[in-house]
C-alpha cells in the first residue's frame, strides 16, 4: 500500500522543507540530551521519561521527537489550553509557564509540563514545551502513584498554569510552595531547573534557525509541513476500507473496588477521517485507573502511528483527520475531582491495543495482538540508612509486547505509551537500598502462536541492611481473563504479578495475604524492612496466529534459550523434541 | 448558526467545562449551537460538524424502531 503523497505541493522546495522539518525534530532531541545530563532523578536521565515538544503561536504542534507518545499527544492540549486560558497577550520574553493539572490537558498529575514562549524581534513566534514525570510530587503515597487514591487530593500537589519564571528571574515564593509539598525538594528544584534549561537551549535553536531562514520562511515551511502530513494521514486513512470496527476490554480493578472494569471503542473509517468514539466504555471509577482527555487522545493516536506509515511528519497536521470522541465522566475521560494517576500507565497501552485490535480484520499486516500493557509501577522510598537523606523513586518494568503477522514480539519493552527505558541494576544500588537479586526474562510468559508473544520480566529485590521502605505498586494483567489476548488463534500473554517473601519465609506470597490489601495488583504504602524481598513480574505479550504453525526450528531455538519450558512446547506448539 | 460564548469563572472555580460532543476541556469561549431544538456547547465549529455528521446519525440507529 502507498499513499504516499507529493512533498511540496505548496510553495517551498521539498529538499527545504525536509531540512526544516528535520531541524524542528533535532532541536527537540537536543531538549532531551540537555534533559538526561542535567536532570537530578534517574526517571528522567536513565528512564528518559519526558518529552520535548515545538509549537507555533496559534497552539500548533511544529515538531517533536522520539519520546513518550502519551506525553506528546498531551502536550497538544496543555499548551493549547494553557495559551488559551492565560491568553496570549500574557507571555512575556523569558517566562515560563509550569502545570500538572491533569484536567487541563495532563496525561496524569505526576507529569509537570514547563512552556516557554519565544520572541523573534519583540514579537511571539511560538512556544517550546517539556513535559516530564516528576518522581516525587506529594500526596498520600511516597513516589506519588497512590493506587488506592479515590481523588486527585491524594494524587499530589496540582498545579494549574503559573508563571515559575518570569522575564527569566525565578518566582521564589512559588518555588518554595511547591518544594514544601514535595517529599524530595532538592530533585524538584533539579528536575524542573533541568526541564527549563532543555526550554533555553529549544529557544537559542529556534531563534538560530528564524535567523538563519527568515521568520516567515519558517513559519511558511511549518504550514506546509503540518499541511502535507494532513494529506499522507488522510490517503492513509482513505485506504482502509470504510466501516465502523468495535472493541472491547477490561481491566481486572481500579485498586478500590475488586470488580472488573469495561472499555469500549467504536472506530469509524469514514473515507479520510477517522472517528474513534469510546461511548460505552465503563463510568468513571473511584480508583486511579481513569484516563483524562489526554490520554484518552493519546492512545488513539499512538495507534493510529503505529498502523499507519512511519515517515509521516509528526505534527498537528498529522492529527487533524482523527476526531475523537471521550464522554466525560467514564474511564476515558476523568473529571474532576476524580484520581487518574494510574490512567496513563494502564490505561493508555490497553486503549492502543483496542483501536489496533478493533482494525485488525482490515490491517492485519499492520497491527500486534495485545501487549503486557502494565508499566509495573512500583514506589518506593525512606530515609537511606547510609546517607541519612530521604529518597523516593518511581520504577517501572517492561513487559512482553504482542506478536504480529510477520514477527515475534519484543521482550522486556517498556509499554507502549512511553519510550522509556528500564533503569540499570548499578543505579539502582548506587542511589538506594534495594539490592537486585535476580533480572531475568520469564520462561513461557509470552503468549504461544505462530509468532509468539514478547517475554515480560522477573526482577527480586531485597530491602537493604539498616533501611525500611514504604513501598506501593500500580500492576494489572494479574488474574482472570485479563492477559494480553491473542490474534488469530495466538495465545494470551503471561501473568504479570508483584509478591513479597518476609524476611525468614521460604516463599513468595501475594499482598492481600501478607498484607491484607483489597488488590494483589494495587495498594499503596506498606513498610518493608531490612531482609523482606519483593518479587515483579511483567505480564507477556498475546501471540499471533496457530503456535503449531510456529517454524520448527524457531520452537527448538525457543527451548534451548529457556523462552519456552520443554513442557509448554510439547503442550502448545506440538514439539515432539527432548 | 452558532454563536461563541465566554465562560465566566470565578477565582475558585475548579470544574472544568467539557465539549458536548469530544469531551475535551473548553478553556475560555465556548461554540453554541441549536441541534435539533437543543442548545449544545461545543469546543469549535468542527465539534459541532462531527455531531451533526457523526453522532446525530448514531443515535438515531441506535434508538429503537
Amino acid at each position: 500500500m502507498t499513499t504516499t503523497p507529493a512533498q511540496g505541493a505548496g510553495k517551498i522546495d521539498p529538499v527545504q522543507l525536509a531540512i526544516i522539518n528535520n531541524s524542528f525534530v533535532n532541536i527537540c532531541r537536543e531538549m532531551g540530551i540537555t534533559m538526561t545530563r542535567t536532570a537530578f532523578s534517574p526517571i528522567f536521565n536513565e528512564g528518559l521519561d519526558f518529552s520535548c515538544v515545538l509549537f507555533d503561536n496559534r497552539g500548533n504542534m511544529i515538531g517533536q521527537a522520539e519520546f513518550c507518545p502519551a506525553q506528546l499527544a498531551a502536550s497538544l492540549f496543555i499548551v493549547r489550553w494553557t495559551v488559551e486560558e492565560l491568553g496570549i497577550d500574557s507571555f512575556e520574553p523569558g517566562d515560563v509557564v509550569l502545570h500538572n493539572d491533569p484536567y487541563r490537558g495532563g496525561a496524569h498529575i505526576p507529569e509537570h509540563s514547563v512552556i516557554r514562549p519565544v520572541f523573534y524581534h519583540d514579537e511571539l513566534w511560538g512556544f517550546v514545551a517539556n513535559v516530564g514525570h516528576l518522581a516525587e510530587i506529594g500526596g498520600k503515597a511516597v513516589g506519588s502513584f497512590a493506587a488506592d487514591a479515590t481523588e486527585v487530593f491524594q494524587e499530589g500537589l496540582r498545579i494549574p498554569p503559573i508563571k515559575i519564571v518570569s522575564r527569566d528571574e525565578n518566582n521564589l515564593d512559588l518555588w518554595r510552595l511547591i518544594m514544601a509539598n514535595h517529599r524530595t525538594p532538592r530533585n524538584t528544584w533539579g528536575d524542573i531547573n533541568a526541564q527549563i534549561g532543555s526550554l533555553r537551549v529549544a529557544e537559542r535553536r529556534l531563534i538560530e534557525l528564524l535567523d538563519r531562514y527568515g521568520s516567515q520562511f519558517i513559519t511558511n515551511a511549518a504550514d506546509e509541513l503540518m499541511d502535507y502530513s494532513e494529506r499522507w494521514m488522510r490517503a492513509e486513512i482513505e485506504a482502509i476500507p470504510d466501516g465502523k470496527y468495535e472493541f472491547t476490554d477490561y481491566m481486572e480493578d481500579d485498586g478500590v473496588v475488586d470488580q472488573p472494569v469495561k472499555f469500549h471503542v467504536t472506530v469509524t473509517i469514514d473515507g479520510d477521517r477517522m472517528i474513534v468514539d469510546w461511548t460505552g466504555s465503563s463510568p468513571q471509577v473511584r480508583g486511579p485507573i481513569n484516563a483524562t482527555y489526554g490520554v484518552t487522545s493519546g492512545a488513539v493516536y499512538n495507534a493510529v502511528f503505529h498502523v499507519t506509515d512511519s515517515r509521516i511528519p509528526k505534527n498537528s497536521g498529522a492529527y487533524r483527520p482523527i476526531y475523537i470522541i471521550a464522554p466525560p465522566g467514564t474511564v476515558t475521560n476523568v473529571v474532576y475531582p476524580g484520581p487518574s494517576v494510574g490512567g496513563n500507565t494502564e490505561t493508555h497501552p490497553k486503549l492502543v491495543d483496542m483501536v489496533t485490535g478493533a482494525l485488525a480484520p482490515v490491517m492485519r499486516d499492520r497491527v500486534a495482538a495485545a501487549e503486557g500493557a502494565s508499566a509495573c509501577n512500583f514506589l518506593f522510598g525512606g530515609v537511606h540508612p547510609k546517607t541519612g537523606d530521604f529518597y523516593a523513586n518511581y520504577h517501572l518494568e517492561g513487559c512482553g509486547w504482542g506478536a504480529k503477522d510477520y514477527d515475534d514480539g519484543n521482550d522486556a519493552t517498556i509499554v507502549v505509551n512511553g519510550n522509556c527505558r528500564n533503569t540499570p541494576v548499578e543505579i539502582f544500588e548506587t542511589r538506594y537500598p534495594l539490592e537486585t537479586v535476580e533480572y531475568s526474562l520469564l520462561t513461557d510468559s509470552g503468549g504461544a502462536g505462530r509468532h509468539r508473544g514478547g517475554l515480560g520480566t522477573r526482577r527480586i529485590m531485597r530491602i537493604g541492611k539498616g533501611a525500611e521502605v514504604t513501598a506501593s505498586a500500580l500492576f494489572d494483567r494479574t488474574k482472570g481473563e485479563f492477559r494480553a489476548w491473542g490474534l488469530e488463534g495466538g495465545m494470551p500473554g503471561g501473568y504479570g504479578a508483584i509478591r513479597v517473601k518476609r524476611r525468614g519465609d521460604t516463599e513468595f506470597r501475594t499482598f492481600p495475604e501478607v498484607f491484607g490489601t483489597v488488590s494483589a495488583s494495587k495498594f499503596t504504602n506498606i513498610v518493608l524492612t531490612e531482609g523482606d524481598e519483593v518479587m515483579l513480574d511483567a505480564p507477556g505479550g498475546g501471540g499471533f496466529g496457530d503456535p503449531r504453525e510456529r517454524d520448527r526450528d524457531a520452537v527448538a531455538r525457543d527451548v534451548t534459550e529457556g523462552i519456552v519450558s520443554p513442557e509448554a512446547a510439547r503442550e502448545l506448539y506440538g514439539w515432539s523434541g527432548e | 448558526m452558532g454563536h461563541w460564548e465566554p465562560i465566566d469563572t470565578e477565582i475558585w472555580d475548579t470544574v472544568i467545562t467539557p465539549c458536548d460532543c469530544c469531551g475535551q476541556v473548553v478553556a475560555k469561549q465556548l461554540w453554541v449551537a441549536d441541534v435539533e431544538g437543543t442548545e449544545l456547547r461545543f469546543c469549535s465549529e468542527r465539534c459541532e460538524e462531527l455531531y451533526r455528521t457523526h453522532v446525530v446519525p448514531q443515535r438515531r440507529e441506535a434508538a429503537p424502531a
